[in-house]
């Protein structure tokens, strides 16, 4: 007896530590090879594209001083003395380039897809029956919610489509009434372009900006950002063709880039001073990259002669690897993506609400439920076969237009919008809305007032990740018939679509060779996945905000 | 009279006010139309299927080609040419790349799953999670280029018997696709292991290895499965990556062969990709062929989606 003890305290607390030290790292590894693997491959596909080694070496040598050694320095400096600085410092620099990005496709379809007066006629043809809808909803006689909504209706309808409208003309009545859209293009005197755009479209980036600087410093302050912000766009459009940009990008640029920025500076500055020095990280950045590019030019130094140029942004396809280029499909992609959004987000959204606010616990509800579950998960393929046969055969719109394609995308993203924005809902405490019950408000007030504010920031980052997506699905375009190659863009919803990642495809199967292997891939391929990655940050980053905040 | 109207206001029945009505429906036709979706997809694969197989195309009214369901179901050559519709050429390249894919994801999605669940640090879990994500947000046409670009002549240097289009390589990036899906449901099972039990595991004087293998992976182990399941109808489902890298012959392999991996097949998805871009006349019976095979795939990915779902519910452990 006495020995058995003796072994059993001698095995005791003899535990190997080696099998769990492997096990950890063999786990942390198995994590890593994907990452790694996918990591590898960006890599060389960005060297194909972006052929960094073709510059010469001064070139490298000069961004390396100007611009790498800075940044590092000062990322370093910060990293150790105040990490919060650095975030800051690396959001306004990562602000600044996914709104570049953001402020390019904008910039498209000002130029090519919706010309500024079309804007300003649909913006005008929108915002006035939304004005009468809202003086009724807060004139003093309060007009019962069902005339209310007719007349808002009706409104809408003779605003943007005229009477007797496309109604009218199913029966064969002639058009009476011009649609104020209509009207409004047919205007004898208009503004110029720039001015247009100023009014319909930088008012709501200015008018963000100044309800945020009210809400830090009163309004007198609110107000005088506001003026400040249509002054920089309008500075921009007068100065911009002095510098070589016309005055639409021009006014896009500065109300897409240089607004937010600035308000996104200004408010760092304003709110947390003692953060201010991460500030500085954004102006070597901006500063390093300009002296660089004056050493450079001055130097005589030649860049990386990289696939990824402006030739290949802006031209369409060629059958000649090196004139290929993307235009027409990223043009494609925009479109796609805006009809996608416009689509997808009311309904993913209302089915949300209903299953989360409204929806009693009973059999048609759990099919509802499981029906959404098991759509989440059939192939994109099958998609593209409901949009060939519904829409293309049986309703017989035309083949492979924006529209169709629009359509199909939005019912294939449906489920995931429906599923992450039921998340973002039932995150929203239960307190909040037994609180907003017991002020006597009704369910409609409490879903409006309570529950839609809260899980906004959730429910946008669900769309948007879905809308990524949506942006990098080929195979049901392909089934609608979109025409692989397009040579000009798209301006309506019934014109023939491309896309991205289509165009990519075209390239790497229809027209595949050595040629296209080597240049024309690479460099849809970088587009597309810059793109992409630029949307997965903002999710992200969005996610991260609301969660903290939460 | 005054009171009378303020106390008409407080009683009023606002439950079936117009407003709560109308948004009430307007919500309602939004969660509805996913089940008109459904039956669209139904009905639509259904009846063109049905105009496809000569058993039930008289019922449709349909004259011309059409194809015996015995030799749909049973036949092994794919030529439409030849009116040779046999979609166990197609299946068996799908099986395989859903087997090849398997064998990358599962290893690698469950210990992802262990090391971010148990192991982790808050920091880390913040960085490698979207990191993750991405890997599943990379379009699929990228993957299927990589594949062919960059994974078929790698493969090419160690088995120079490699084709050009192999199953292998696409096997690898739909394997690398689907990590994160597997890795993410397991993980949300892991984590739904109470700690108590973690803690029970300790205080028996176990390591973190034995609390992980031994007590976490057992209790989650229906959540692992049923995230292979999904992950694996995904990769039944994924086009375009197989379009590019896996070939456009239609091939009959032994998926048990593991030298059959490195020549090239049509699976299912790709065939109907194929369909698509050969110039195929609207009503034909490739036309049709094209909704046989999109019933096929269908009906396999809702099996799996309904099995996983019933893993995930039936062995669940309750605490």
């Amino acid at each position: 007896m006495a020995t058995d003890t003796k072994t059993a305290v001698e095995g005791f607390g003899q535990v190997s530590r080696t099998v769990g030290a492997v096990f950890r790292y063999v786990l942390l590894a198995a994590t890593l090879v994907g990452i790694v693997a996918l990591t590898v491959l960006l890599v060389f596909v960005a060297n194909d594209a972006v052929r960094p080694l073709t510059a010469d070496p001064g070139w490298h040598l000069t961004f390396f001083g100007t611009l790498v050694v800075p940044t590092l320095g000062l990322g370093g400096y910060l990293a150790v003395r105040d990490p919060e600085s650095l975030w800051i410092g690396g959001m306004t620099v990562g602000l600044a380039v996914v709104s570049l990005l953001f402020a390019g496709g904008v910039a498209m379809i000002f130029v090519d897809i919706v010309t500024p007066v079309v804007w300003f006629a649909y913006v005008v043809a929108l915002a006035a029956p939304s004005a009468l809808v809202v003086g009724l909803h807060r004139s003093s006689v309060e007009p019962p919610y069902l005339l209310r909504l007719a007349v808002g209706v009706v409104a809408y309808y003779v605003s943007l489509l005229g009477l007797p409208g496309p109604v009218g003309g199913l029966a064969g009545v002639p058009q009476v009434v011009p649609s104020l859209a209509n009207a409004v293009q047919s205007l004898p005197v208009l503004p110029v372009d720039w001015m247009l755009l100023l009014v319909s479209f930088s008012v709501l980036p200015a008018a963000v900006l100044a309800a945020y600087a009210r809400s830090v410093a009163g309004g007198r302050a609110g107000l005088l950002v506001g003026v400040v912000a249509l002054a920089v766009v309008a500075l921009a459009a007068l100065a911009g063709p002095a510098i070589g940009i016309t005055t639409v990008p021009a006014v896009v640029l500065a109300s897409v880039v240089v607004l937010p920025t600035a308000g996104y500076v200004g408010g760092v500055a304003a709110t947390r001073p003692e953060r201010r020095v991460g500030l500085l990280l954004p102006a070597v950045v901006v500063g390093g990259t300009l002296l660089g590019a004056v050493v450079v030019e001055a130097a005589g130094f030649a860049g990386p002669q990289s696939w990824v140029d402006w030739q290949f942004l802006t031209s369409a396809h060629s059958r000649n690897a090196v004139d290929a280029g993307l235009y027409p499909a990223i043009g494609g992609s925009i479109l796609l993506m805006v009809t996608v959004a416009l689509l997808s987000f009311p309904l993913g959204v209302g089915a949300a609400v209903y299953l989360e606010e409204y929806a009693p616990d009973n059999r048609l509800t759990r099919f509802i439920d499981v029906n959404i579950s098991n759509l989440a998960g059939v192939p994109s393929v099958v998609y593209g076969l409901l949009g060939l046969g519904v829409f293309v055969r049986y309703l017989g719109s035309p083949s492979g237009t924006v529209l169709v394609g629009g359509a199909t995308l939005a019912l294939l993203i449906l489920p995931i919008v429906i599923i992450s924005s039921r998340e973002a809902i039932r995150s929203v405490p239960d307190d909040m809305r037994q609180a907003s019950y017991g002020m006597g408000a009704t369910r409609w007030q409490t879903v409006k007032n309570v529950v839609l504010p809260r899980s906004f920031p959730g429910i946008l980052t669900g769309t948007i990740l879905a809308l990524g997506r949506a942006i990098g699905e080929t195979a049901p375009l392909i089934m609608i018939g979109a025409p692989d190659v397009l040579f000009s863009l798209p301006t309506e919803l019934s014109s023939k679509v491309s896309a991205m990642p289509l165009q990519v495809f075209a390239w790497a199967s229809l027209y595949a060779g050595p040629d296209f292997y080597e240049k024309a891939v690479p460099a849809g391929v970088v587009v597309l996945v810059t793109v992409l990655l630029a949307m997965n940050s903002i999710a992200i980053v969005l996610r991260n905000r609301y969660q903290s905040e939460q | 009279m005054a009171t009378d109207d303020f106390t008409d206001d407080l009683t009023r029945n606002t439950a079936n006010a117009p407003q709560e009505l109308v948004t009430r429906a307007f919500f309602f036709v939004c969660a509805a139309l996913s089940v008109v979706t459904t039956v669209s997809i139904i009905v639509l694969l259904v009846t063109e299927a049905a105009k496809f197989f000569s058993l039930t195309a008289p019922l449709f009214g349909v004259t011309g080609e059409t194809a015996s369901i015995v030799d749909f179901l049973t036949g092994t050559t794919w030529e439409i040419n030849n009116g040779k519709f046999g979609v166990l050429a197609l299946v068996s390249a799908t099986l395989m790349i859903t087997i090849g894919s398997a064998v990358i994801a599962i290893p690698l999605g469950v210990a992802t799953a262990i090391y971010l669940s148990e192991y982790a640090s808050q920091d880390a879990r913040a960085v490698l999670k979207p990191a993750l994500e991405i890997l599943a947000g990379i379009p699929t046409v990228v993957y299927g280029f990589f594949a062919l670009i960059y994974i078929t002549p790698a493969i090419k240097t160690v088995l120079p018997e490699t084709g050009t289009f192999n199953l292998a390589a696409a096997s690898v990036v739909v394997g690398i696709m689907i990590i994160p899906m597997v890795a993410s449901i397991s993980e949300d099972a892991m984590s739904a292991v109470p700690d108590e039990l973690r803690q029970a595991g300790y205080g028996m004087g176990a390591t973190k290895f034995d609390v992980s293998t031994g007590i976490v992976v057992p209790a989650a182990l229906s959540g692992i499965f049923s995230s292979f399941i999904l992950a694996l109808s995904r990769a039944i489902g994924e086009t375009m990556a197989v379009t590019v890298a896996a070939g456009s012959q239609a091939n009959f392999l032994n998926p048990l062969d593991p030298t059959a991996y490195l020549e090239g097949a049509l699976p299912m998805t790709a065939a109907m990709i194929k369909l698509l871009l050969s110039d195929i006349t609207g009503g034909g019976v490739a036309y049709r062929s094209l909704f046989a095979i999109g019933l096929t795939l269908f009906v396999i990915t809702l099996a799996m989606n309904v099995i996983s779902d019933i893993i995930a519910r039936r062995y669940r452990e309750e605490y």
